[in-house]
């Protein structure tokens, strides 16, 4: 459904000069770009930035610090074994060491802190057609603060699928570059299952090599605030960005996801697809789906789409696409954002079918999110994201309806 | 044999201008095996009497009692309803975005037995009932009522009531917006149903139409919240040359005699 509504978009947007903005020099541009946490003022509401995000949620993240150094990384292929030596290297290295800072540059204060705090790196080196998908699991050690940077490396040519999960008690500032070569076809999933008093502030900064195609991919469903942000490029022509996000926010959590898609090359394609669930009082959600299309890029096409279902009054998902097109030979530029509430005919109509009521708006939320994870495309990983899920779903329940409820 | 018999029923909705009577004190029985039609005006309550024995949160039963085999209805929840054996085949079946119609009929159907169905029978069974109602079996696997078109809707209400075997079937306007063939599939359908399982049927219209391929025991005229009249088969072949006009309270307009 969601690919004939972008299709009906686009080329509305086609016909319809009307519709694309006019021709501006970017806030993007201008924003700025450094690796001193000077550089940056304190986050406060009144910078655009940090309109909707509760800044005092996150202060322990505005200032170097010494990262406590609790929080465990491993990676494996994702049935546990040993991943094969000659296509998957694991190291760490030193900070100011290579890949390390090599993609973009921070992005705002605290990007900027992770990176002046961090003070290793591992990185994750991807070569040739790799079988299995590779787990990276992330494990807080408990709320002291701390930093981790990770980098991904795919060379050319690269098949693979990589699965970074975070779960534990952590206070993490995480920094996450990823590279990608020439005609590789690459997907990362990032799963954050935090425990409930956690916080989280992600900043990812992603490379796409010339005709590669990364499908990148977002589930967030615990913790007490985590906002992550991604900013990508594309490294020349030819290139293809996949972003598919998936957020479920309980009651008092904030969970905010910002995408930044940059089409600085010809002939690039992008999708960013954002579907999240609110179920409770004080439940906050933020998507900002930024998306620039540079001079340099004709030929782009570029999608975004956020949908939030609120289960429950008292949540408040902020929704914002921004689109900044600088160049009018493209195939496409289209957004579409919406919140909508849980629809109570849709849940009469399944339960004059005999399905109670809890169920039934689990069948709807699981089908609200189920499309999203078939288009992870790797079996594996979208089993095992239904899976997260389910348990999200059935979490409070009695265990005969995790059983209905996993059954299904 | 089972029984269904609805007691001086009264219902009302919330509307801007306050609380509002549509359902003015409604008697019916209705047995296994009968079918019965519910013949009226627009506006004359018919639709709301079948939505409030389905349990639609709309409408707020003031007095009365809906009984099937002694069990009182309207203290149940929806999907108590159904698990007691009543199903409502609606007029504008509701589309569930991303719930496939399997997964959907699957969940049903385990809610309603009380255990799932057997795998090795299940599929055999609603690619059979499918084929029977001429639907795509493409059909099974999209979402519910998404993107299906009024006669596509109507055949899947059928399917439902055919694999859910139900003991009384309400069927609001079922034959509203559909061609003659599609009348007749679908028709041939609910006559299925009544001949495998017994089901009684009240069956909701405005046109009579649909009482050439499901013939009626009985009919009835419901007007102005009420049973007003009832006879046999030829009191709808009455209604089809007189209109409903006798029936409307003084000074109403006669727009919504039969056409």
């Amino acid at each position: 459904m969601a690919e004939n509504i972008q299709k009906q978009n686009i080329d509305k947007e086609k016909t319809d000069p009307y519709l694309a903005p006019a021709r501006m020099p970017s806030s993007v541009d201008r924003a700025v770009r450094s690796f001193d946490p000077d550089d940056y003022a304190i986050p406060t509401r009144k910078q655009e930035d940090w309109r909707f995000t509760p800044v005092e949620r996150f202060e322990e993240f505005y200032h170097v610090f010494k990262p406590s150094g609790t929080t465990t990384i491993s990676v494996t292929s994702i049935d546990g074994s040993t991943p094969p030596q000659d296509q998957v290297s694991v190291s760490t290295t030193d900070i100011m060491q290579e890949p390390f800072g090599t993609v973009l540059k921070p992005n705002d204060r605290v990007s900027a802190v992770e990176w002046a705090s961090a003070t290793a790196s591992h990185v994750v080196v991807l070569q040739g057609e790799i079988e299995q998908p590779i787990l990276i699991r992330i494990t807080g050690g408990g709320l002291q603060l701390d930093a981790l940077h990770l980098v991904i490396v795919a060379k050319e040519r690269t098949y693979a699928d990589v699965v970074v999960e975070h779960t534990g008690d952590a206070y993490l500032t995480e920094g996450v570059e990823i590279v990608t070569g020439a005609d590789s076809h690459i997907s990362t999933t990032f799963v954050q299952e935090w425990g409930t008093t956690s916080k989280e502030v992600g900043n990812q900064r992603i490379h796409i090599g010339p005709g590669a195609s990364l499908r990148h991919s977002v589930v967030t469903l615990g913790g007490d605030a985590v906002r992550i942000r991604m900013d990508q490029e594309f490294g020349g022509e030819g290139g293809e960005l996949n972003m598919l996000g998936i957020y479920f926010v309980d009651p008092g959590q904030h969970m905010e996801h910002r995408t930044m898609v940059v089409h600085n090359h010809p002939n690039c394609k992008s999708r960013v697809v954002y579907k999240g669930a609110l179920d409770g009082a004080k439940a906050h959600a933020t998507w900002v789906g930024n998306a620039l299309i540079q001079p340099s890029a004709p030929g782009t096409d570029s999608y975004e789409l956020n949908r939030n279902l609120v289960l429950t009054p008292g949540a408040v998902a902020d929704s914002e696409p921004n689109l900044e097109i600088e160049n009018g030979d493209i195939i496409g530029a289209g957004h579409a954002s919406s919140v909508g509430r849980f629809e109570e005919e849709e849940l009469f109509y399944l339960q004059s079918r005999g399905i109670p009521e809890a169920e039934a708006r689990k069948l709807v939320v699981r089908g609200f999110f189920g499309e999203l994870v078939e288009e992870i495309g790797v079996p594996s990983v979208a089993g095992h994201l239904m899976e997260v899920i389910d348990r999200r779903l059935s979490k409070g329940e009695s265990e005969a309806m995790k059983h209905v409820l996993e059954g299904n | 044999m089972s029984r269904l018999e609805i007691k001086d029923l009264h219902v009302s909705v919330e509307t801007k201008e306050g609380r509002k009577q549509i359902v003015k004190g409604a008697n019916l029985t209705v047995e296994s095996g009968q079918t019965h039609a519910i013949m009226g005006p627009n506006g004359s309550g018919k639709s709301t009497l079948a939505y409030t024995l389905a349990g639609h949160p709309k409408y707020i039963v003031d007095s009365g009692q809906a009984l099937l085999d002694g069990e009182d209805l309207l203290k149940m929840t929806v999907d108590e309803r159904a698990k007691t054996g009543l199903f409502l085949a609606m007029q504008y079946p509701v589309e569930v975005s991303g719930v496939s119609m399997t997964n959907f009929l699957r969940t049903a159907k385990t809610e309603i037995d009380g255990e799932a169905p057997a795998i090795r029978t299940w599929t055999k069974d609603l690619n059979a009932a499918m084929k029977r109602l001429k639907m795509d079996p493409k059909f099974a696997q999209r979402s519910v009522n998404e993107g299906f078109s009024g006669g596509e809707k109507k055949r899947a209400e059928v399917l439902q009531l055919e694999i859910l075997k139900p003991k009384f079937a309400i069927l609001d306007e079922t034959d509203s917006g559909l061609d003659v063939d599609a009348l007749r599939i679908v028709s041939e359908g609910v006559n299925r149903a009544k001949e495998t399982t017994g089901l009684g049927i009240l069956m909701v219209t405005h046109y009579t139409r649909i009482l050439k391929y499901i013939k009626p025991d009985i009919v009835h005229v419901f007007a102005d919240g009420r049973f007003v009249k009832t006879g046999g088969p030829d009191l709808a072949d009455e209604l089809e040359e007189a209109g409903y006009d006798q029936y409307l309270p003084d000074g109403a307009d006669s727009e919504s005699a039969l056409a």
